[in-house]
Formats: C-alpha cells, structure tokens, sequence
C-alpha cells in the first residue's frame, strides 16, 4: 500500500455526504480538494450527459485512482456492471505474473473455446452466402452459470451442423466423382478420332484404327482418367517421359464446370485416356496417376457397354441429386437456426471474456474475500461509479466498497466531449495527448483554427460552398445511412463537419474582408474612391486619355478619396493594376501581426499551467522573461505597423519611413540617414528593448534550473538536523500538491518537493533541459514568425489560382459571342469546367493545403510555446462499440 | 554484379528485404524461453505461444494437442512465410530461393526412396515430407529402379537435375545406395549453391560464403563421424565431401584417414574456426553433443548476417534461425510432455 502518512490522502470526501462506509484517512484535508463534484447532482443522471459543463474543456478532468473491493461473489456483476457504464480503466495489478498463471484463465479459456466454435459456425454460415445481423437490444454478459448452457447448446448445433455438413460432403463428392466418369466416358467415344487427331502421320495409327487387324497379340488397353488442368501438362510429360512412348494419351476439357466437392465452387477438369500397351507400362502408368492424384475410371472398350455405363451413371447421378437436395434443404434448416442464436451469443461471450480479463488484473485479498481492482476513475464518476457498484452487489449480500487512494504516477488525461468539439479535441490529440490537467488548447482551436484557415482560403464563394456541404452533413447527420456509410474518405469527412461548417463560415467572413467572391470583387457600399472628381480636377484631355491606358487616382486631389470602405478592402482595387502589391503589403502586415498575437496569446496561456501545477517561479523565471522578449521584439514590430498606419495620411506619403529599415536598424543599433524616424526618441526605445530582450536570454536559461538547485540545497541541508518537525511541515505543505507537482513536468520531477524525490535531482538534466528549451524559444521567435508568412502566401496563392480561373475558363467563356443563343450553349460546358475545377483544384485542394498550414501553425508555432502533450488517454473498460 | 550494388538493391528486393527484418524480430526471445519452459502442459505453451509472433496459429486445432501437431503447424506458419517471400521475389533472389529450398527437396526425394524401399504407402510418408520441399512430381519417385531412371523420368523437370550429373548410376537403389546418393546429391547441391552465391558477388557473397563453408565442413565432420564402423570405404568416404567448405584439400584427406573421434579432433585442431568447437564437446557423460556445438555456431553466424545490409543471405539466415527456433520449441513441448524437465533448457538460444 502507497498510502505514507507522508501523503496525506487527497482522499475523497463523497463518502460522508452519502453515509458511505468508506475508509478515509485525512478528513481535514479532503474538504478543500474535491470542489468539481457537486453534491446536488444525483450521480446516475450526470455521467451519461457527454459534456455538462464547458469548463471540463480548458483542461482536462480531475482522474483518481481508485481501489475497489470486489465480493468475490458480486465481482463479476460488478465489473460487468462496469463495463455496461465505461467509467474506470483498470490497472495491471499481476503484471509480473504470466498470462497462463492468472486467477480466471480457465474461465477466459473457455470462452475461447466456445469462440472457437463459433467461428466454425460463422464460417458455415458465410460459406452458404448468409449473412449474419448484428444483434439488436442490450445484451449483457451473462452470468457464469449460463456458460454451460451456452456451451452445450453451441456443441450441439455445432455436431450437427458438422454432421449435415459431412454428409453433403460425402454426397457432393460421390456426384462429382459420377459425372467426371460421366464426363470421361462422353469423350471416350471416340479413340480413333482422337488418334488421328494427335499424331495422324504417325506410324502407330493403323494400329489404333484396326486394334484387332494385324497385330492380334499386342492388346491395346485403355486408362481413362480426369486430373485437375493444371496438373495436366505436367503428367503428359512425365508419361511421356517414364514410359518412352509406349502409349497415346489424349486430353480433353471438360464440357462444362463442374462443382467442387468442397469449395462448391465451378471448375473444369480434364479428362484423359491413355492407350497403352503392355502390363508394366500399365503398372507404372496407374502409379503416376496415382501420385498426380488423378481420378481413375474403368473404361469399358466396347461402344454398347460404354452406353450401358453411361446410362447407369446418369440414373444413379439422378437419384443422388435428390438426396442432396433433401439433405441441402435440411442444411439451410440448420443454418437459419445459427443464424438467429449465434449473434447475440458471440456478442455475449465477448463481453464475458472482457469482464474475465478485467477480473485477471485484480489481486485477491489476504483473506480470499475479495478481490481488489485499482482502476482510474474520473472524479465527477465517483458517485455515478459507487451507485453501480452497490447497485450489482446488493444480491450478494455483502457490498462491493470504492476507495480512494493516493498516487504518484501521472494519472490519465480525460477530456469529454461532444460532436462539436470532438474534431477539435482530435486535431490536438493527433499532435499529442495532453499531460494531466495541463491546459487544454482545443478550446481555442475552436476559433483560431477555422480562422487560420479562413485567412488563407479568404472567398466568399468557396467558403459559402464549403459552409453548404458541411451544414448538409450536418442537417443529416442522424439518418442511419448517413451513419453506416463505410468510406473512410467519406467518414473523414464527416467526422470532420463541424470544423468545416466553421471553416467555411469563417472562410465567407474573410472572403468579405478580402472582398473576393469567386475572385470577383463585391460593390455593397459605395467605393470610397470617386474617378469623376479625379477626371474634373485633373483637367485631363481627350488626347491625354487617349494615349494613356492607364491613369492614376491621387487620393491627396480633394474629392477623389472620401475615407475607408466601411467593410474589408474596396472593391476598386479590383480594377488597379497595383491590386496585387497593395494586397501583399496588407496581408504580410496581417500575417505577421496575427502570428505574434497567436504566439504571445500561446505564452500567456502557459501561465495557467504555472498556477495550476503550483510553480510560482516559473512565472518570474520563464512566461515573464519570454514574454518580454517575443513583445520586446515583434510586439514592437507589431506596434510600428499600426503607428504608421495610424499617423501617416496620404499627405506625408511620401516622406513615410521603411519599417523595414529600422527594424534592421534596431539590431545593429544604427541610424540611417535617408530614414527618418517615426518619432521622437525612437531610437532610444529600441535599444532599451533590444538590451531588454536580450537581457532575458540568461534569465531564462539560469533562472529555473539555479532557483531549484537551491532549493534542493536549501532542503537537504535542511534534512539532517529537523528531520521530525520538517518532515511534518513540508509533508502538510507540499504534499497537498505533491502528487500533482509530481508529474509536473520533466525537470520539475527533479525539483518536486515530495521527500522522495529530493534523491532524484539532477542538476546538468535540468540545465541541460532548459538550455534546450531557452535556444528553442528563442531562435522559435524568429522563425516561427517567419512561419506565419505562410498565412500571405497561401491567401496570395489562393486568390491567385481562383483569379487565373475566371479569367481562362469564365471570362472566355463570356466573350465567345454576342448572339444569346451561341452564348447559351457555349456557357453550358464552360460553366461546367468552371465547376469542377473550382471545386477539385480550389475546394479541394486548395482546402487540403490551406488545412495542412494551419495544422502547423497550431502544432508547431503556437502549441510548442505551453503544451508538453506528453500524457496518455484514459481508456475505461467499456463494452460500448467504439463509433 | 556491377560495382555499387547497394545503390539499386532495394528497388528490386528493399520490400523482402524489409519484411524479413521484421519477421526476424519476431523470432521469441530469451524472456519467451523463460516462459516456455515454466510451461506446465502443452496448453499452457499454447496460451504462451498466442501472445507471441506465431498468435493463434493452434486456434483450430482439436484438442488433445501433441507435440507433432505443434510442429506440423509451426512449419505450415514458416512455409506460408516463405512462399510470400518467393512470390514476391524477382531474379537472381528468386533463383536464390529456388537454392535454398533444394535441400530439402533432397531430403524429402530421399524419404519417399526409402519409404519406397520399405514397401510403406506413399501417403504415410508425404505427411513427413518437409513442406518448403514439396513439388509435383514428388509422389512419382518411388517408380524408379535406378538413379537413371529416376533421373530420367521424375526429377529432369526439377531443379535438382543438375546435382544428378555426379550421381548416375545404374546402381539398384538400397539403402546404402540411397544414402550415397543423398550425400552426392548434397554434396553437389552445396557446391553449386556455393558456386552461385560466389558468383553473385557483393555482400551475398560475402554473408553466404562463410556460412555455406561451414555447412559444408559440417557435412564432412558428421559424414565422417557416421561412418565410423561401416561397410564404406575410406575413398568412397572421401567423394561425399563437399569440397567448398574450409577443410578443402587438405582437411578433407585427412578425415578421410579418421579412423575414429579422436583422430577427427585432431583434424579440426588444425583451423582456427573448429578447434574451439571440438573443444566445447563433452565427453560422453554431460555437456554438449558435436551436433549441438555445430547447431550454436550456426545460429551465431546466421544472426551475424543481419548486421549486414543489402544481400540476400537474410533470407537464408532467417529461415535457418526459424527452424532452429522450431526446433526448440519442439524440444521444449517434448520434454513438457513428456515429463523430462531435466533437460528442458538444453534449447539453443537464438542470440
């Protein structure tokens, strides 16, 4: 037993509240751990409700280990019980002892044989083209004593049917054995034919068309045979070669398939008859037929008795088709009666042979009592998980007792969720399941990642498609065909709906910002830019407008620019020639201010992971100093972007410095002359930054690793002298956290105040980590900024590929010919290309690739900067079928 | 083989090449023997057994299991492996195989001779025939009288034809003849195997050779050793050594001088490689049997062979370890059978 007085239980304190018998062992210290449980609740109704409160998503649940002890009467209910409901994963208490010398093997091997037969039945069932339905209704594990009768019953529809099965065998077998000799005797109308057929030229022929003429003595003598054809070239050949021509063979298809004995399946046969003469040639002949497992008949050398023969086979051939009907009629019986039973047995052994294994990770008590299971439990299922128990105890009297034990392993991440965030929980899962109740990022990816997305796939018309599809899988998302569909492209797709509904929602939001619909630009307000007063001011000639195409809108000529558009960029950018280098200046901006709020909001959300696991210091010593430094930097970045769009007019235009230049400027603390600056005392701001973020590098690489060896200094120092009353003080202090700060992190194991783990410290791993971690996030600054360009480039892309296709295929298409009905059938295939290439190249894989950017960006930017992802899911034992 | 060989290997042979890697690392390990052999019944080796590479492969077998059932399945399970890999494979690996399954098409031509001889039915028989070596015309041999005729009529089609150059003779077929004709066959057999890996070049050549060497000198030894005390002339003895193993010449003559064990011992003190062999035999009481030694420094080099890359002697390797494995499965299920645990670890461990 783990529980130290050293450890005092973060013990459960349910318990008292429902008048339980638990043993408890630190009542004082329980009250102020256990807050997520509301009493109020009744504990059936709120484990079945997926996800009550949203709150469980920001990290995931609080998980106890839990010991159970089972009546050795009532543990099979219990865990069957348990398994019905999902809620606990059982721990491995017998891991040392193999699987053959557990308590419950022979139960388990005996639901193995009884599985074993059952799949001799299913196999029959299938071979005779049946299908087997999935059972309907709850079905739950039986209980032991129905083993038996499950047993006999399954032995005896299984003799049976072996023995139906064997004499349709035997019968099938006799058939195919007639009509090969049927089929033998058909060809064998004819020698002479086949004689003069083989080798015409041959001096051997007269032989064979006058068998009694001249040479009397020399008998011919006939083997007549069928083989398998692939058998055959092989058995003329050696034939040939054992007896050196003294014989004729011919070989002949059969007419028409036969079936096989065993497979039932059609197959052709040869047929074969060999003249031959002398008796060794005819010994050694029936010895290779032998060997090549051919099927030899007796071959009747005159015509009538060959008739005769041949009338009798097909008579008796009759007479055994009868009976093989009779017997197949009985034979479907038989199956029909597999078909309804076996179902539901298999899916009741299954569950009995679970509920065996779980049974086989307990240890039994001293007294042989019970047994004792250690599982891990959600906390909020406690209740729900002492109901079950007591519930399927109850008959035998004696009740099964739960208990909460303390622990220092790293407990199982538990995050429930429902349909709408299950496909964001699965986006940070892949990456990494999360260490225990370290904060969640799936939560946020619910808004950054469609939005992420959306920046890069910015149309409005490809997100209103998107949008379309994913809310028609939506609407449809509970008809059964829908979710039976076995495609594992489309169940991707579908497991996926709710990112998509997002995503194309967010996709439409940005498309108007963009103001690209189709790669056309929208006019909903008036454009903020007016030619007329351009064209009024100027005093441009008739002869100036002639010569230049192109003309340009001075927004300092009073009247021309009359303010922003009131939404997203103006449309009439969409008839410059500069559209393109004014859209890349606003979206490298955008990118870059996106991703470092995305990183800075990363770093931030670190500090709840500090609070949560009680590192105080790592506030002061790693979110403080990284924070300064990403801000120090590209928050300054960030800031000179809004300060000159903010405080240049198109006045001073002209005059307006390069961003780019100071922010080069800045690292090499120079001035260049021909930049001026953006304002007073610019320069001395930058420095103090660059000395400031600079000045964090060593904070962050020394601060931890120096701040815990002293404290480990400070403590083992502290040990020999007070080891009574200090082992008391830190024992009420730390521990109450211990077991968390335990698994803390990698190098806080080594830093953990639990008295145990003072051995562990080891100062070069810690600095040795957070060296790693201190280049990480530094040079990550750099180049995950640089990262986020990825979101200009894909939205350049991306508009540019759907501008290239209205422009070759649409606008082509609009130009083919004035005459309505010309255009009207020419628009009918153009559109169509139009379609499918809109949806393959700019939906599909436009999508793919936009979705894949935002994948990383998430992973690897914005994730690496607070999740470790280093946990393991909590797996409960459960019978529910996984969807 | 040009030079660089590596460089396209895999593009012919990378897949094999990969996935007997991974059935390699199948193969049971020490914590899997410790287990086995606790095994208090065959059922429990059974349980065993499922939660190793070969899984349910006794899940349709009807109870009572006997130890001869565990073999026959175990050797189906290494022989469906086998004929993957020879289905996939493409030239010169497949000729390769087609090598490697020759011995033991010798070995089964052999058994159904013999079957013959003793007037026994072929079907008793093809059941013990080694499943990697079967062939169609297999069941056809005992029609002949005479390693001609055999030759001639049964084997022409085979691959073993060529290895039938040394050995026709118009000898009628007794046991004694039959057991020259196996040593011929296999002294012919390994030379143009040899031959073939040496050919080859590269790193199959390098990984073969050695091994094929030892084989052959394993050969000699035991030839030498079996015949002690026969009927068969010391030059007879000496033209059913295979002559490319290391004791080629001068070895070979010397054994075939041996008159007994001692004076072989003597023999193998002369080569660096067999000496320690000889030494680690124990004497008639306890220790190791010569078959044993041999079977262990086998085992050694077939595991060295993995250490290389890019040559098919992981093939050769593999299959040889397999079979030692199921040999000591075998071992391990007769002596729990047969309540025998004193020598239940005499297995030889795969490294």
């Amino acid at each position: 037993m783990k529980m130290g007085q050293t450890y005092p239980a973060p013990a459960w304190d349910l318990p008292h509240r429902h008048g339980g018998h638990l043993p408890c062992q630190d009542c004082s210290l329980s009250a102020f751990r256990n807050t997520t449980v509301p009493s109020s609740l009744t504990p059936r109704s709120m484990d079945l409700r997926p996800c009550r409160t949203m709150g469980s998503m920001f990290r995931s649940e609080e998980v106890a280990l839990v010991q159970l002890f089972l009546p050795t009467a009532a543990a099979y209910t219990c865990v069957s019980q348990l398994g019905e409901l999902g809620l606990v994963e059982f721990r491995d208490l017998n891991a040392s002892v193999s699987a053959f010398q557990r308590r419950f093997v022979m139960d388990v091997r005996r639901c193995e044989e009884l599985e074993k037969t059952f799949t001799f039945l299913q196999e029959e069932v299938w071979r005779a083209g049946l299908a087997l339905s999935p059972p309907e209704g709850a079905l739950p594990a039986p209980p032991p004593r129905d083993l038996l009768r499950i047993q006999e019953e399954t032995d005896r529809l299984a003799q049976e049917l072996r023995d139906v099965r064997g004499n349709q065998q035997t019968l099938r077998a006799q058939l195919h054995q007639l009509q090969l000799h049927e089929a033998v005797l058909g060809q064998g109308h004819c020698p002479p034919l086949v004689a003069t057929d083989t080798d015409g030229s041959s001096e051997r022929t007269p032989l064979l068309q006058d068998p009694r003429g001249p040479h009397q003595d020399l008998r011919v003598n006939f083997v007549a045979g069928a083989v398998e054809p692939h058998k055959a070239a092989a058995l003329e050949r050696l034939l040939w070669r054992a007896c050196r021509g003294f014989l004729i063979a011919s070989f002949r298809e059969t007419e028409q398939p036969l079936q096989d004995p065993v497979t039932g399946e059609p197959a052709t046969w040869m047929t074969f008859l060999i003249s031959y003469w002398g008796e060794q040639i005819g010994q050694k002949i029936l010895k290779i037929t032998n060997c090549f497992h051919c099927h030899v008949f007796p071959f009747e050398e005159q015509e009538e008795a060959r008739h005769a023969a041949l009338q009798q086979l097909q008579q008796q051939s009759h007479e055994l088709l009868e009976v093989l009907g009779e017997t197949e009629r009985f034979l479907s019986q038989v199956l029909g009666r597999v078909q309804r039973l076996l179902p539901p047995w298999q899916v009741q052994i299954h569950k009995m042979k679970a509920v065996y294994l779980a049974l086989n990770q307990c240890s039994v008590s001293a007294t042989h009592k019970c047994l004792i299971a250690e599982a891990w439990c959600a906390a909020r299922d406690l209740p729900a998980l002492q109901q079950a128990l007591q519930d399927s105890s109850s008959e035998a009297g004696v009740s099964a007792v739960v208990h909460r034990i303390p622990c220092r392993d790293m407990p199982p991440t538990l995050v429930r969720t429902n349909r709408f965030t299950a496909s964001f929980q699965g986006i940070v899962d892949a990456y990494g399941v999360g260490r225990y109740q370290e904060v969640n990022p799936a939560p946020y990816t619910v808004v950054t990642f469609p939005f992420l997305f959306a920046v890069m796939f910015g149309d409005v018309g490809h997100g209103l498609l998107m949008f379309l599809f994913a809310l028609a899988m939506v609407l449809a998302e509970n008809r059964p065909a829908v979710k039976a569909a076995q495609n594992e492209i489309w169940r991707t797709f579908f497991g996926g709906r709710y990112l998509l509904l997002l995503m194309g929602l967010f996709s439409v939001y940005t498309g108007f910002i963009y103001n690209e619909c189709f790669s056309r630009a929208t006019v909903i307000f008036r454009s903020g830019w007016n030619v007329s007063a351009m064209v009024d001011q100027s005093g441009w000639s008739d002869e100036f407008l002639a010569q230049h195409p192109l003309l340009t809108l001075d927004p300092n000529v009073s009247g021309v620019f009359r303010g922003p558009y009131p939404f997203g960029i103006d449309p009439v950018w969409s008839l410059a020639v500069n559209h393109l280098s004014f859209l890349n200046s606003f979206k490298m901006k955008m990118s870059v201010i996106l991703g470092v709020t995305h990183m800075a909001f990363g770093v931030v959300l670190g500090v709840f992971n500090h609070l949560h696991f009680r590192q105080p210091y790592r506030l002061l010593l790693e979110t403080l100093p990284e924070l300064v430094f990403l801000l120090g930097l590209f928050g300054y970045l960030v800031f000179l972007v809004f300060y000159k769009w903010l405080c240049y007019t198109p006045a001073s235009a002209a005059s307006a410095p390069s961003i780019l230049i100071h922010f080069i400027n800045m690292f090499l603390f120079s001035q260049s002359p021909t930049n001026r600056p953006l304002f007073t005392g610019q320069e001395l701001v930058q420095s103090a930054l660059v000395v400031l973020a600079l000045a964090m590098v060593p904070v962050l690489l020394l601060g931890t690793p120096l701040f815990l060896f002293r404290q480990h200094r400070r403590r083992s120092r502290k040990r020999p002298t007070g080891r009574q009353l200090d082992e008391d003080q830190t024992g009420l202090l730390d521990s109450s956290n211990a077991s968390e700060a335990a698994w803390g992190s990698d190098e806080e194991k080594a830093g953990c105040p639990g008295p145990e783990e003072e051995a562990e410290f080891v100062p070069s791993e810690v600095f040795m980590h957070q060296a790693i971690h201190t280049i990480e996030f530094c040079l990550g600054c750099i180049s995950n900024t640089a990262s986020y360009l990825r979101l200009w480039a894909l939205s350049l892309a991306h508009a540019q590929l759907s501008e290239v296709l209205w422009a070759m295929v649409m606008r082509t298409g609009l130009r083919m010919g004035n005459k309505i009905g010309v255009m009207a059938v020419v628009l009918v295939p153009i559109f169509a290309a139009f379609a499918v290439l809109t949806v393959a190249i700019l939906l599909v894989m436009e999508g793919l690739s936009a979705f894949l950017h935002a994948l990383r960006l998430h992973w690897v930017e914005f994730q690496n900067k607070f999740y470790s992802g280093t946990g393991y899911k909590l797996s409960p034992f459960s019978f529910a079928v996984e969807e | 083989m040009l030079e660089g060989a590596e460089l396209y290997f895999n593009v012919d042979h990378g897949y094999l090449e990969g996935l007997v890697r991974g059935c390699k690392a199948g193969l049971l390990t020490e914590r899997d023997y410790v287990n086995l052999v606790q095994c208090e019944t065959l059922e429990d080796l059974k349980i065993h057994l499922q939660t190793t590479d070969y899984g349910n492969f006794l899940a349709n077998q009807t109870n009572p299991l006997t130890v001869s059932k565990i073999d026959t399945e175990m050797r189906k399970k290494l022989c469906s492996e086998f004929e993957y890999f020879r289905n996939h494979s493409l030239e010169p690996l497949s000729t390769f195989f087609t090598y490697m399954t020759c011995s033991y098409m010798i070995d089964n031509v052999i058994l159904l001779m013999n079957g013959a001889l003793q007037k026994k039915s072929v079907k008793e028989i093809l059941v013990k025939c080694h499943p990697l070596g079967r062939f169609t015309e297999m069941e056809a041999v005992n029609i002949a009288e005479t390693p001609s005729d055999l030759f001639n009529a049964v084997l022409i089609e085979t691959p073993l034809a060529p290895f039938f150059q040394d050995c026709m003779s118009e000898n009628i077929l007794d046991e004694l003849n039959i057991e020259l004709l196996r040593n011929k066959l296999y002294k012919s057999y390994l030379e143009a195997f040899y031959k073939f890996c040496k050919n080859h070049g590269d790193v199959t050549a390098e990984i073969m050779c050695p091994i094929l060497e030892f084989e052959a000198d394993r050969r000699a030894f035991i030839i030498t050793l079996n015949s002690f005390g026969t009927e068969l002339s010391k030059e007879d003895r000496e033209t059913l050594f295979p002559t490319c193993g290391k004791l080629h010449p001068e070895g070979l003559r010397l054994l075939a001088q041996a008159e007994d064990f001692e004076q072989m011992k003597r023999v193998a003190e002369h080569y660096g490689v067999y000496k320690p062999l000889f030494e680690a035999v124990g004497d008639g009481s306890g220790g190791k049997t010569l078959e044993d030694v041999f079977y262990e420094h086998e085992v050694q080099m077939n595991v060295l062979a993995f250490n290389r890359q890019f040559h098919y002697g992981v093939f050769y390797a593999y299959t040889k370890l397999k079979e030692q494995e199921m040999r000591n499965i075998v071992w391990i299920a007769e002596c729990i059978s047969q309540r025998h645990r004193t020598k239940i670890n005499n297995y030889i461990p795969i490294l």
